[in-house]
């Protein structure tokens, strides 16, 4: 068979973020035991940030890495989010357009929740696979933000949600998936996936969410076993603990992750306590360290860990990582792939690290005034011209040309590159 | 298997889960937030406690649970 999977990866990490130790006690949540949820940053995306933008400044690296030629294979470009902010209108089409792509290709975008991006980068490998048109590329770009306070009122569905605020990032994950899987060659036909109806967390209002954090706890829990039982069964012989040298989750928290990780440890392998912890800092953290450092990107977090991963684990010899990805509501999917010291050369050429530090960091007294400024763009704006010197330190920050929001008009959304 | 013997099984799956609280004290009534314990904890109450009786249920049954004795009622309609 022919190989397929990611041949370039980039994370855009935003321009902006926040302590959430700070902000946890800024909002007065209950602190005992805070540490164990194992959150450090988050990432928050500035007005002049929308997910058009964040998606773009993830992909430009991978278009400039491209020859004129290599550029003009990408035929589809596919837009994986819960943020968009039209019904009809897909981000693709901006997005094409301000990467300057070749015109034959395919724009559209699709949502399932935080597994968008896994749908996205599996909609991509079958375009390959499928050689309907023998070299094509397809560009996956998952891309989320948070900008937006917890639905008003209500009962279950806003209980203990407050955690929401801390964990809630903002950024995007570009994927170029095509028959030259330099960074994460995939290993077909190796899916398991699972999916049910279950009402845990949902963004049923333009510019805010609603969730039953347990319900989608447990909901996570019940699909990380069944996808990789599923996995097992089309893949005979696979084993939790033997079968990847690495483990890169779909991250809303890291404690939750590293409990999801000892429940799997205990089931699959009836693990002790000691042997699951020193397993967790070997197999997971690697893919834990961008993930706390942006928050929960949704869409995009799953290519987050993956990139975290790649960039952060030992490579000497071909590692396989499994990957398992989750969305609300819910479908979720555990995955497999082959990374190559060449693949962690790949990741590095783009200095994600790098740009992470670069962040500009918020004060508790911007990050409240950036929430009122935030809506100045709520979801249905017509005409509104972005405010340039609100933070500007931030647009001033990570060291690469950056795409922010310049104006709206007449609800077509225009955009400007910052050097 | 009785509603209290349930009980008896869950509060040893809190004893294991959260060392600090002394189950001795727990009533049915309460809710395992009162006592310290935060989603994940909760979360592993739940998979203990299932494990101790030997059920197997999706863990999503137990989504609208507020307190312990919602939680032992799952349990106990496993049995029937």
């Amino acid at each position: 068979m022919q190989p397929v999977g990611i041949e370039m990866l980039n994370v855009f990490g935003g321009s902006a973020y926040l302590d959430v130790d700070q902000l946890a006690s800024h909002r007065g949540l209950d602190k005992t035991r805070f540490d164990n949820l194992l959150m450090k940053e988050k990432s928050v995306a500035l007005p002049y940030e929308d997910p058009v933008s964040l998606g773009v400044n993830a992909a430009k690296p991978i278009i400039d890495a491209l020859s004129d030629s290599e550029k003009d294979r990408i035929e589809m470009l596919i837009t994986c989010t819960e943020s968009s902010f039209d019904f009809g209108k897909s981000m693709s089409s901006y997005m094409h357009d301000y990467l300057g792509l070749n015109r034959n290709c395919r724009l559209f975008e699709i949502k399932s929740a935080c597994y968008s991006g896994t749908t996205g980068l599996q909609m991509g490998i079958n375009f390959v696979l499928s050689q309907v048109s023998p070299g094509a590329k397809a560009l996956v770009i998952a891309t989320d933000i948070s900008r937006f306070l917890v639905a008003e009122g209500g009962g279950v569905l806003s209980e203990g949600w407050s955690f929401a605020e801390p964990s809630s990032g903002a950024g995007a994950a570009a994927m170029l998936v095509s028959d030259r899987p330099y960074v994460f060659q995939i290993d077909v036909g190796a899916n398991g996936y699972y999916g049910f109806e279950v009402m845990d967390t949902c963004r049923p209002v333009a510019d805010s969410e609603a969730g039953d954090s347990d319900l989608s706890l447990l909901s996570y829990l019940d699909c990380l076993e069944q996808s990789f039982t599923e996995y097992q069964k089309r893949v005979p012989g696979a084993d939790y603990l033997e079968s990847f040298s690495y483990l890169a989750f779909h991250t809303p928290f890291g404690g939750m992750i590293k409990g999801a990780h000892r429940t799997m440890m205990r089931k699959m392998r009836k693990a002790k306590p000691d042997i699951i912890e020193v397993d967790f800092e070997e197999r997971v953290f690697p893919g834990l360290v961008y993930c706390q450092r942006v928050g929960n990107i949704m869409g995009a977090t799953t290519a987050l860990s993956l990139a975290s991963t790649i960039e952060n684990g030992t490579f000497d010899t071909p590692r396989r990582i499994g990957c398992f990805s989750y969305g609300s509501g819910c479908c979720s999917e555990f995955f497999s792939g082959v990374v190559t010291l060449e693949s962690q050369q790949h990741i590095r050429d783009f200095g994600i690290t790098e740009k992470l530090n670069q962040r500009y960091q918020l004060s508790m007294d911007e990050y409240d005034a950036l929430i009122e400024k935030s809506a100045t763009v709520r979801f249905g704006t017509r005409n509104v011209t972005l405010d340039t010197t609100f933070i500007s330190e931030a647009r001033e920050s990570v060291n690469m040309p950056r795409l922010f929001l310049k104006e709206i008009k007449e609800y077509h959304r225009l955009y400007e590159w910052v050097q | 298997m009785e509603k209290e013997s349930i009980f008896l099984v869950v509060k040893d799956a809190i004893a294991d889960v959260l060392p600090d609280v002394d189950t001795e004290a727990v009533s049915i009534e309460q809710n395992l937030k009162s006592l310290g314990a935060n989603s994940i904890d909760r979360t592993e109450i739940v998979m203990s406690s299932m494990e101790k009786l030997g059920i197997k249920l999706p863990l999503v049954s137990f989504g609208g649970v507020e307190n312990i004795e919602d939680m032992v009622d799952v349990m106990v309609d496993a049995y029937r």
